[in-house]
């Protein structure tokens, strides 16, 4: 079985974002990029899947900056076999990169697409439930648990309210919440061999899909402060604060 | 009336506590050898009122020990004999923090991370960084010129001490370098002060140097084979490397870490020791690793190795070395902080292995510390069948020999951890008899009625 797994290079999960000085974008500079969390997790099932003898072959593709090898390395360092990167200095909404990676799994032909639930950057999750929209096949959102029989992959899903369990037939979608597995670390003989592994470079322009944005953004600002909470004597002032200050009950 | 009444009458009965829980929880530091038996805490708001502490203990021959986060673990916190604690806890305000000088002037009972955290929310940078930050204060990191993992590149509390202001032993108050740069106008007492253990006076307010905040950084852990290749690696490391950091710690130690948190182990090959390297997070450095790896590895030095690809993980490896010490807690360790040259660090090394083996071949040695500084914990595990007493003397006498060994290489009986209760009577391997004299000397100027920590350092 080949699956694909798609992998984004986001700001790390523990830096703090500040918008640029013009308010134009997030200041990147000087800011550590990382793999972003759940397509790292989505890195680390396809790897279990692959050490079970489920899945045979593993390509980490990413749609982004020529920078975003280096989350694709980091994929390779897990265990995918090689890489491909849809090139773009832009960024891409989610429905362009969505049509980027249908182009790359008609070529490739994969039984299983892995993706993040969502990116933390743009927070759109978004990208995997297109792209199976896109590639006519079923998908199976917020993964918490997957498993597989001949020909159909069975998957636990963390929904509002409890958990689904869902039978897909293949090739399928699947995208992974956090509590699917704990990624391991890279492990630098391991980084070293990933080093020689392939990845194809493509330019997005090469590929025949229109990735004209839809969305423009015109500023980026901090969320207001929060303001400190206050601290109450006793339970009649409280009420009496809910009741008269906040007007909630 | 009883003399804690009278002290109450002095500085409010507020400020005063006697009651048992507060006596013994006042009474002890992270040792766990002593029990807290001091006649009351105090607990100051003012300089005024410190002094009049200080004057009235003075009047009434009261003993008094100065009393931090209590995170101290050689014993300088505690009072086990009647004496009075006077806790800095209730001045703990940030005075200012000053962008010109890129200083930041704190109360003694902030703590290490307020500290760290006030830096922080004005781009700035306070380096002394360890894993009981959040509880330590400044005034007990002054006390003790606290290292921890950042020394290596940024040094001890020593170095980021621009002043001081104290109350002496005799009630004076002084106002120690006035935060200046540059000052040579004689005998610099603020140096005195800092790792004096609450013995000359007590500090009350201190003006602390930040810096510009270092570049976001890359963690990695290595499998090393042999306690003497841990240097070679260190050397490698620095060589090719700018290093923040170089600790290390034994195959025990982790284990006893990822058992008690259930944490990742960073690789499934086990290794009798662990290296944990950080550095800058840039291109450069990152490539510079997998050389270092590679010739490591050539050199058989190395077996395994992670390098973290985010920030969670940089933390996580990390915890593996931080979380040591409260691990072991629980196992009552006796703590051995000790230091030598760099450069004297691998045949000492090898000699102190030999030395416990002899010594304590039934016993679970802990290693791990500071290497990179030449900085390395033995800490030995009480097994359950030893009363706390019986363990003490036995490690007691142990020291000894450990001593003797520190002194043949002219090492230090306490690195970063201070004398207090704890390692008095090993002062003589690192300190010269005339040295110990003259700090006596030195304490009768402060102190001349011995009011403040007796029986601790000298
Ligand atoms: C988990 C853990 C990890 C640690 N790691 C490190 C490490 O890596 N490096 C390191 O150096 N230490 C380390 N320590 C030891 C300890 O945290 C430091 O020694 C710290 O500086 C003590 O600060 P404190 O406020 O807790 O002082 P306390 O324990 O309260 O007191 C320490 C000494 O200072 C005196 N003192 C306290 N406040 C004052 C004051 N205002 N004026 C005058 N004297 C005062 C006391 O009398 C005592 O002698 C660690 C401790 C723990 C529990």
């Amino acid at each position: 079985m080949k699956a694909i797994v798609a992998v984004k290079r986001v700001v790390d999960y523990n830096v703090k974002v500040r918008p640029k000085s013009d308010g134009s974008a997030v200041e990147l500079t000087n800011v550590k990029m990382s793999i972003n969390p759940f397509c790292e997790i989505a890195v680390e099932e396809a790897v279990r899947l692959k050490e079970k003898g489920v899945v045979n072959e593993i390509v980490a593709v990413s749609v982004g900056s020529t920078q975003s090898q280096e989350q694709i390395r980091t994929a390779l360092a897990l265990g995918a076999d090689r890489g491909i990167l849809v090139q773009t200095e832009d960024e891409l909404e989610p429905l362009a990169v969505a049509k980027c990676l249908e182009k790359i799994c008609n070529k490739e032909e994969p039984d299983l697409v892995l993706l993040g639930k969502q990116a933390i950057d743009g927070d759109n999750n978004q990208t995997g439930q297109m792209l199976a929209a896109l590639m006519e096949v079923g998908q199976a959102t917020f993964a918490s648990e997957i498993s597989f029989t001949d020909d159909a992959v069975t998957v636990t899903r963390e929904v509002d309210g409890g958990l689904q369990t869902i039978k897909l037939k293949m090739p399928a979608v699947i995208t992974s919440d956090l509590r699917l597995n704990e990624p391991r670390y890279a492990s630098l003989p391991n980084i070293m061999k990933a080093k020689k592994k392939p990845i194809d470079v493509i330019d997005v322009n090469e590929i025949g899909v229109n990735v004209d944005k839809r969305v423009q953004t015109i500023e980026v600002q901090l969320p207001p402060e929060r303001e400190a909470g206050i601290k109450v004597e006793n339970v009649s002032e409280l009420v009496d604060k809910l009741r008269n200050e906040a007007k909630v009950i | 009336m009883d003399i804690v009444s009278r002290l109450a009458g002095v500085i409010g009965s507020e400020n005063v506590s006697y009651c048992d829980s507060e006596l013994q929880s006042y009474g002890v530091d992270r040792t766990t050898i002593w029990e807290g038996n001091p006649k009351a805490v105090v607990f100051p708001r003012s300089v005024k009122q410190l002094q009049d502490i200080i004057l009235f203990a003075n009047k009434y021959s009261l003993k008094v020990v100065p009393s931090g986060g209590r995170t101290g673990l050689c014993g300088g916190a505690v009072a086990n004999n009647s004496e009075l604690v006077v806790s800095m806890d209730k001045m703990n305000i940030i005075k200012e923090i000053n962008l010109d000088d890129r200083s930041i002037t704190a109360e003694a009972g902030v703590t290490t991370q307020q500290i760290q955290v006030a830096a922080a929310e004005n781009h700035l940078f306070y380096p002394v960084d360890f894993a009981s930050s959040g509880s330590s204060q400044i005034g007990g990191n002054i006390a003790t010129n606290a290292g921890g993992i950042n020394v290596i590149r940024y040094g001890m509390t020593r170095n980021w001490i621009l002043g001081l202001r104290v109350v002496t032993g005799s009630g004076d108050i002084l106002n120690l370098n006035k935060s200046l740069v540059k000052n040579n106008t004689g005998y610099d007492f603020r140096h005195l002060f800092i790792g004096s253990e609450g013995t000359l006076g007590i500090i009350y307010e201190a003006t602390l140097q930040l810096t510009e905040p270092p570049k976001p950084s890359t963690v990695c852990v290595f499998g090393v084979e042999k306690f003497a290749y841990l240097t070679e690696v260190l050397k490698i490391c620095k060589s090719m490397l700018q290093v923040n950091a170089f600790e290390f710690f034994c195959n025990n130690a982790l284990s006893r870490v990822v058992g008690a948190h259930q944490y990742q182990r960073p690789f499934d090959t086990e290794s009798p020791f662990y290296a944990l390297v950080e550095l800058e997070n840039t291109e450069i450095e990152t490539e510079t690793v997998f050389e270092v790896y590679s010739k490591c590895v050539d050199e058989k030095l190395i077996t395994d190795g992670v390098i973290s690809q985010s920030i969670d993980q940089a933390r996580a490896l990390w915890r593996l070395r931080e979380d040591i010490s409260e691990t072991l807690w629980h196992f009552q360790p006796y703590k051995n902080d000790i230091s030598v040259r760099i450069s004297k660090m691998a045949d000492f090394l090898n000699d102190v292995s030999q030395l416990t083996q002899k010594n304590y071949p039934d016993f679970e040695i802990i290693w791990y510390g500071h290497i990179g500084d030449g900085n390395i914990h033995l800490n030995i595990l009480k097994p359950k069948n030893l009363s706390t007493l019986q363990f003490k003397s036995f490690c007691d006498g142990v020291s000894m020999s450990l001593g003797e060994l520190i002194s043949k290489y002219e090492g230090s009986i306490s690195a970063e951890h201070g004398v207090g209760l704890l390692k008095k009577e090993s002062l003589r391997f690192s300190r010269s008899e005339d040295e110990i004299n003259l700090m006596k000397s030195i304490k009768k100027i402060f102190d001349p009625n011995a009011i403040l920590n007796p029986g601790k350092l000298i």
